[in-house]
């Protein structure tokens, strides 16, 4: 993960109106958006960013680009994001979702052999909060802080978000990680890439009823994380019907995960206690329970600094 | 999207399964015209398993039974569902029969290839058998041979069995489907096979791009479709503008309009928490769903889902909570005051019936619902429905002065999700 102010950002399908919208106010709060790429419009500008018909075209005249953001139409995704990776570009976040899964396998075996992040499909993208924005998440609900959200939901985390800032806690980053059945990076990598990131010092974790085939506490097992971490699972009110499979036949449907959206509310909220993880039942009990944890963590925290302070 | 056996057999015999000669019957004196010798089976077309032991599945000897027998099974529901159509079928001899299919694993994220030894609907002796290969790798040839060989198969339906498997794979990956299954797949004493029954299930997600696919499923359903345009599928697949939460709570009398599943959620949620009960969801495609629609688009799109739930039996109050920028917020606004106006002793949307009433998929899946009028009456929407509904709207950003100017009798504004939750609780 690397995602600084100076980080610069492409976006592929920049003359799309979703695009092109947030191309323009991306830039406006901060982001390096250096460059876009659009079929048809190479060597033209759209609101002043260069636009390019090849990937590789973009990154010879502007560049390294640390980050692509992802517009295409969903069957044209898995193109899109091949052309980035094929272009040496290492972390993508995928605004469309429905993209049909064969597409979603065989980009995620590419990205795994390049050692590619991804967000989404169906990701909101990511923000550090004054630095850099990346996506269509909701910018003017976050300020800097030192809580990081990971968030599995959609639109969701920005109420979070809101919450949380209601509440005095500022976000030293937020990563919508998609709301796809199948997803890029997980709970698990972003927890790994936070354990190491000197601006978060706790962070909540979102999850959403019926949304993946499982939870996030069970990646938490074995994790061992220093830093403090808070839950929130929507929907746990909400009576979604068990999915009806009379696609894949009773019989197959016994051996194999048929359904993208199998866990409930009220397992992902159960497995979270047995791993002891605080849960929150609603967002505004969100500031109160992270404030406990911060609180209860700080007798720990003298280790760490004095640790730095050593190895300088 | 899932499709029945006749259609499923269409697309096996495009790739090369061996199926029996059949031919569809649309309507009982079809048979009158058969083309294939008697004996036959004649086999009910519908969704749900089970179909012999229900009565779906009948042999017949002659015409006269024939036409007696598919009467009674065009009158016989399954699971609710009446047959459009039925599949006389030659009759064929196993001397065994085993269980294929390849299906997409979600928690794997691969597809995996399953077969059993034992086909046929005895579950529990299908499960034993079972073997499985997980497709880690790309598919090949010899994946298919792998399992053939775990399932237990000797000489010649080694051989045979695993090009069906190749073949069905064919059709999985490029028909983007999520499951294809044959059961049961005959072997007769020869070695030779044929695929009995079969099912398919193509990914909704990806309906868009397999046009050929739904190009045929319309030729197919062409008779059908003359005398019950309702009942088959959606023959125009695009993105949805709104969609619901597959929920329905019968005892409920708020309807729930979000712009994000999760947001949708977080409302019933709080509703339920305050002693509301929140009857159903609906939600608007957005800018999260990688969709920005324009301001026209978005009016139209607002009307249909509101007209939904409205139409929701129940429902006598709306709380429509979208987070958004001030930009869209605004515009959402602007769409709502334009589409809920008093008007004397009555609050009606205005002509949203015909608006944005797209055909997809997940639109089609909303007539679930059980809904206060049916078309017939659509017409003469009863004033007091009109008089009933309450609106309530949460969006932040919006500049106050056009909040004042929006709100009125039967419409609240505000940006406090908390006050929004209390006002749809306590409006009389």
């Amino acid at each position: 993960m690397n995602l600084t102010a100076e980080t610069k950002v492409l976006i592929q399908g920049i003359d799309q109106p979703i695009g092109r919208h947030y191309a323009q106010r991306m830039k406006a709060y901060g982001t390096l958006v250096v460059a876009g790429v659009s079929v048809g419009h190479g060597d033209t500008t759209i609101d002043d960013i260069p636009c390019f018909n090849l990937v590789e075209e973009a990154i010879a005249q502007v560049g390294e680009i640390g980050m692509s953001l992802i517009f295409a139409n969903p069957y044209h995704v898995l193109d899109a994001a091949l052309e980035a990776i094929d272009s040496g570009i290492r972390q993508l976040a995928i605004a469309a979702a429905g993209i049909p899964p064969l597409d979603l396998m065989q980009l995620f075996d590419k990205a795994k052999t390049t050692n590619t992040l991804i967000l989404g499909p169906g990701s909101a993208g990511a923000i550090v909060p004054g630095k850099i924005w990346i996506g269509t998440c909701e910018p003017q609900f976050y300020t800097p802080g030192n809580v990081a959200m990971i968030s599995r939901s959609d639109r969701l985390a920005d109420e979070v978000a809101l919450s949380l800032t209601q509440g005095n806690i500022g976000q030293s980053i937020a990563v919508h990680l998609g709301t796809g059945a199948m997803i890029g990076s997980s709970f698990r990598d972003w927890l790994g890439f936070l354990a190491e990131d000197d601006a978060t010092e706790a962070i909540v974790l979102i999850e959403q009823n019926a949304q993946g085939s499982y939870e996030a506490a069970q990646e938490l097992e074995n994790l061992n994380l220093k830093k403090p971490i808070v839950a929130y699972v929507v929907g746990h009110t909400v009576p979604i019907a068990k999915a009806e499979s009379d696609a894949a036949s009773a019989i197959a449907s016994q051996l194999t995960c048929t359904i993208p959206h199998t866990n409930t509310a009220k397992q992902k909220i159960a497995a979270f206690k047995k791993a002891k993880i605080a849960i929150a039942d609603y967002p505004q009990d969100l500031p109160t329970l992270v404030n406990n944890a911060l609180k209860k963590k700080t007798p720990r925290r003298r280790t760490p600094p004095r640790r730095r302070r050593s190895t300088n | 999207m899932d499709l029945l056996e006749y259609q499923a057999k269409v697309l096996f015999r495009e790739v090369g399964i061996p199926v029996l000669p059949s031919q569809q019957i649309d309507d009982p004196r079809d048979l009158k015209q058969l083309q294939l010798p008697y004996p036959i089976v004649l086999k009910s077309q519908v969704h749900a398993g089970g179909r012999g032991r229900a009565g779906g599945i009948r042999f017949v000897e002659n015409t006269i039974d024939a036409i007696a027998a598919a009467r009674t099974i065009f009158n016989l529901p399954i699971m609710d569902e009446y047959p459009q159509v039925l599949l006389a079928e030659a009759r064929y001899d196993t001397e065994k029969e085993c269980f294929l299919a390849i299906v997409f694993d979600y928690l794997l994220g691969c597809p995996v290839l399953l077969g059993s030894s034992q086909g046929g609907i005895q579950v529990e002796s299908v499960l034993e058998q079972m073997q499985k290969i997980v497709l880690e790798e790309a598919f090949s040839p010899f994946h298919a041979r792998k399992l053939t060989v775990a399932m237990g198969l000797q000489g010649k339906a080694i051989k045979s069995v695993s090009e069906i498997i190749v073949r069905m794979y064919r059709l999985f990956a490029t028909k983007d489907l999520n499951s294809i299954e044959i059961n049961p797949l005959g072997i007769n004493t020869a070695g030779d096979v044929m695929a009995l029954d079969g099912k398919i299930t193509i990914d909704d997600r990806a309906l868009g791009r397999q046009w050929e696919v739904l190009g045929l499923l319309d030729r197919l359903n062409k008779v059908e479709q003359n005398g019950d345009t309702e009942s088959s599928h959606p023959d125009v697949i695009s993105l949805p503008v709104a969609y619901p939460l597959e929920v329905y709570n019968a005892q409920g009398n708020i309807g729930i309009l979000s712009n994000s599943m999760g947001l949708g959620m977080l409302t019933w949620d709080l509703l339920h928490k305050e002693g509301g009960k929140p009857a159903c969801c609906w939600i608007m495609s957005s800018e999260s769903d990688g969709i920005l629609l324009d301001e026209e688009d978005l009016a139209d799109s607002l009307a249909y889902a509101l007209s939904q739930v409205q139409a929701v039996e129940g429902v006598d109050r709306i709380l429509i909570n979208c987070l958004s920028s001030a930009e869209i917020s605004t515009a959402v606004a602007k769409a709502i005051a334009d589409l809920i106006k008093p008007q004397g002793d009555t609050t009606a949307l205005a002509d949203s019936e015909d608006r944005a009433e797209r055909p997809t998929a997940l639109a089609w899946r909303s007539q679930r619902f059980p809904r206060k009028r049916t078309k017939a009456n659509k017409s003469s929407r009863s004033a007091s429905n009109r008089t009933e509904t309450k609106f309530i709207v949460r969006l932040i950003g919006v500049d106050g002065e056009a909040i004042s100017t929006i709100s009125h009798s039967t419409l609240y504004c505000t940006e406090d999700l908390t006050q929004a939750i209390q006002q749809t609780l306590s409006f009389k």
